[in-house]
């Protein structure tokens, strides 16, 4: 028996919530699997516990054959490797020594990478595309520049697993399909196994041996692309009417979306697509929220938020455009100017439950202006807890803003539901 | 010192090693340079070119300038002689050994919480140990040998601010806000009781300002054959560690794919960083700063590879401290103010420099 990669109803908690669900999945060497299902389904979960990065709470992972918990860290960089869809920025290194990284596993802990690895690390460049980078800078390449930089680093394992997750985030149509020709023929040519999650249905069908659908953390769907694709499996997991159709020349299956079923309760985005949302946060208020709403697909703008904040360092990981202002300082009219500008964009603002303090004041004051009251939600502040620090100033105007028709949440999820669905999910 | 592991050891970032060794034996030299010129810095005025010629005689053993005071009778030159060699190099050799550690130190905190402003100084270490240092003078201890005694303690002191660091920091509470906090907190905590310790200390022929301020001044040969070895020891381990620093800048995760381990590799930097620390403090006192400072100035010029980061703020540290203790001695005449107070007034300055400076401070060795 040959795989790959093995998992034995593999079940993974977060505190209380199953992120999955007794999953059991055997991939072969040199197929291609792309795991499909909404956000929040599982896929990167699945991901994650088959690199061995999520502890298991019941079940087991194998890697060619041997159970990954036993396995020593070296061993399993060799063996598998992971690409996840969002990290730090890292250093600005040359892209060929960022690629080098990835020959960590190989070299002993007193010795320097050999003429081997420099070798292995130029078959990745040229596998993923790029050759030509080797010398760029990582913070200076574009988006698609950048994954394929990632691509290559993810290469050098030389592992006979890789586990991409959502490798096309980000990219333009042309990039995507340019990342995932690449992964494709790694497969191909090296006998590669590839799991990818890719949230693009159509994409899948195209790139992938097989479709596995995830749905709250459990499979619900597993086959080859015309197998699986149907209306009722979009209906049923994604919530989505849409019709089935073939390709005439590659006779696979494409499934176009017809409408959502939630109505959007604002109106619709402004040109080119995805609601703008700005979120005002500080003191890891907002935190959650700006992953939540990035992740479900809002374009999002934030600030004036403080540096050092751990809110500034999850916009900056999620690059979402923020104004920024020193801390505890008064926020000074460049800064102000540029909420405005977000706020001139947005189609709605999240107001987290952040302490307003006279030096932050600026943003509520900035809100006032904003000519859509209904379309600010604040996030209600924990019962008991003193968020301001104005005299009563930031009450005033919250409770202005209420009066004009701005609404209260109280968790990331009621938010969404204020902020409706973006319509490209 | 650690010049030599760093060039030998390009690291990932590899490349272009022939001017990276130029570069190190260049700084190398420098170091050991202006710790020689810096012998004719003192409180008492010799003529700087008898002070040359006794460390010169002294480190030839006496190959070069056999008699090096001429002019003065024997035994004035022989005072010299000890004013020099005695007093004042081993405070320079003290000097350049705390400086690498501070400077080891900051460089590898930095870069195992991401976090520019990581430093055994902010995040209280330095105030740990010299708390657990100075407990042999609070209570009087009287071992029988002090000078091991004195470290270990001040290991034990560190250990504790190491212990709560490592647990904030597996917490995944390490903005740099947090972490900035967190030591400001066991910083004023540990100098609170270490002041209150010294004020009411029993024999009290050890100065509140030593410890809280650090200073050099009490150095002996007996001291450096301690501390060099541990920071020559400690620098070469944290060296090896560089590679797995360099991949945990691209997040615990990615490291870990990569075949890391950051959670061990986060405990052998806290502990090997309280070593050295501690080596430092016991003998020198809390200096602020240059753990901060060092690795900043270094990454300007070597780029962000942490084999060289660190083996260059150790040779940097180095030298900021040798500078911060001539200018200790010169400031005021025929006083030596401790050595702390310029590194924290020109620190202090480089500190606000990298919180305001245009392009703000959002990561180790931000977008320049």
């Amino acid at each position: 028996m040959t795989e790959a990669l093995g998992l034995d109803s593999v079940t993974v908690r977060y505190g209380e919530r199953v992120a999955l669900h007794a999953v059991s999945l055997r991939v072969p060497p040199g197929e291609v699997l792309a795991l499909a299902g909404p956000n929040g389904s599982g896929k990167s979960t699945l991901l994650r516990a088959a690199a061995g990065l999520e502890p298991t709470a019941d079940g087991t992972v194998r890697l060619g054959g041997e159970g990954l918990s036993s396995l020593p860290f070296r061993w399993r960089a060799r063996h598998v490797g992971w690409m996840p869809q969002e990290e730090p920025p890292g250093d600005n290194l040359r892209a060929v020594d960022y690629v080098l990284y990835g020959r960590f596993p190989y070299v002993p802990p007193l010795a320097t990478e050999s003429r081997a690895d420099r070798d292995a690390v130029d078959r990745a460049l040229a596998h993923a595309g790029a050759t030509e980078l080797r010398d760029r800078r990582v913070w200076e390449l574009s988006g698609g520049e950048r994954q394929r930089v990632r691509l290559a680093r993810v290469l050098a394992q030389e592992a006979p697993l890789l586990l991409l997750d959502e490798p096309t985030a980000h990219l333009d149509i042309g990039h995507q399909l340019d990342v995932l020709e690449r992964v494709r023929s790694v497969a191909r040519d090296a006998k590669v196994a590839v799991v990818l999650a890719l949230h693009d249905l159509n994409l899948a069908a195209r790139f992938a041996d097989r479709i596995v659908v995830l749905h709250r953390g459990r499979i619900v769907a597993d086959g080859r692309p015309p197998e699986v694709l149907s209306s009722r499996l979009l209906l049923e997991v994604w919530g989505i009417a849409s019709e089935l159709r073939y390709d005439e020349r590659t006779r696979l299956p494409y499934l176009i979306p017809r409408s959502v079923s939630a109505p959007a309760p604002l109106p619709p985005p402004t040109a080119g697509g995805r609601p703008r949302v700005h979120v005002m946060a500080g003191g890891g208020s907002g935190a959650q929220l700006l992953r939540h709403l990035v992740e479900r697909g809002f374009a999002v703008t934030a600030g004036a938020l403080p540096l050092f904040d751990s809110d500034t360092e999850v916009a900056e990981e999620l690059r979402v455009p923020s104004a920024l202002e020193v801390p505890f300082a008064p926020i000074s009219s460049a800064t102000r100017e540029q909420v405005r500008a977000f706020l001139a964009e947005a189609d709605a603002v999240v107001v987290a439950p952040f302490p307003v303090g006279p030096s932050n004041l600026a943003n509520l004051e900035e809100l006032r202006t904003f000519p859509r009251p209904a379309g600010i939600v604040f996030v209600r502040h924990p019962v008991g807890r003193r968020w301001d620090f104005t005299d009563g100033g930031a009450t005033t105007i919250r409770a202005e803003l209420l009066a004009r028709g701005a609404t209260e949440a109280e968790t990331a999820d009621d938010v969404e539901r204020r902020l409706g669905r973006p319509v490209s999910a | 010192m650690s010049g030599a592991p760093a060039s030998a050891r390009p690291g990932p970032a590899g490349g272009r090693p022939a001017p990276l060794v130029a570069l190190f034996t260049l700084l190398t030299v420098a170091l050991a340079l202006l710790v020689i010129l810096s012998v004719t810095v003192g409180p008492e005025p010799l003529p700087w070119t008898a002070t040359l010629e006794i460390v010169l005689h002294q480190l030839t053993g006496g190959r070069l300038f056999s008699s090096p005071c001429p002019g003065v009778t024997s035994a004035e030159c022989g005072r010299w002689v000890q004013v020099v060699w005695d007093a004042r190099f081993p405070d320079l050799v003290l000097a350049v050994a705390v400086g690498a550690a501070l400077g080891l130190s900051g460089g590898s905190l930095q870069g195992v919480f991401r976090n520019p402003l990581a430093d055994p100084y902010l995040l209280g270490l330095s105030a740990g140990a010299a708390l657990g240092a100075s407990s042999v003078y609070t209570f009087d201890l009287e071992p029988a040998n002090r000078a091991f005694v004195l470290p270990f303690l001040a290991f034990v002191g560190g250990l504790i601010p190491g212990t709560v660091i490592y647990l904030a920091a597996r917490s995944g509470r390490t903005s740099p806000q947090t972490l900035l906090l967190t030591g400001v907190a066991l910083n004023a905590f540990f100098s609170a009781i270490l002041a209150t310790f010294l004020l009411y200390n029993p024999v009290a022929n050890i100065s509140v300002s030593f410890w809280l301020l650090g200073d050099l001044e009490y150095a002996t040969w007996g001291h450096d054959g301690l501390v060099v070895p541990v920071v020559l020891v400690v620098g070469v381990l944290l060296l090896l560690r560089a590679r797995e620093v360099n991949l945990l800048q691209l997040g615990p995760d990615v490291a870990q794919s990569l075949g890391s381990d950051p959670r061990r590799l986060t405990r052998q930097v806290i502990l090997l960083t309280t070593v050295v620390t501690a080596a430092a403090v016991a003998f020198a006192g809390i200096i602020g700063f240059i753990g901060l400072v060092a690795p900043h100035i270094v990454r300007r010029i070597v780029g962000v590879d942490y084999g060289r980061v660190l083996a260059g703020s150790a040779l940097v540290g180095g030298a900021l401290l040798v500078v911060a203790w001539d200018v200790a001695q010169v400031v005021i005449r025929s006083v030596i103010v401790p050595v702390g107070i310029p590194t924290a007034f020109f620190g202090a300055l480089f500190f606000l420099y990298l919180l305001y400076r245009p392009s703000g401070l959002s990561r180790a060795g931000g977008p320049a």
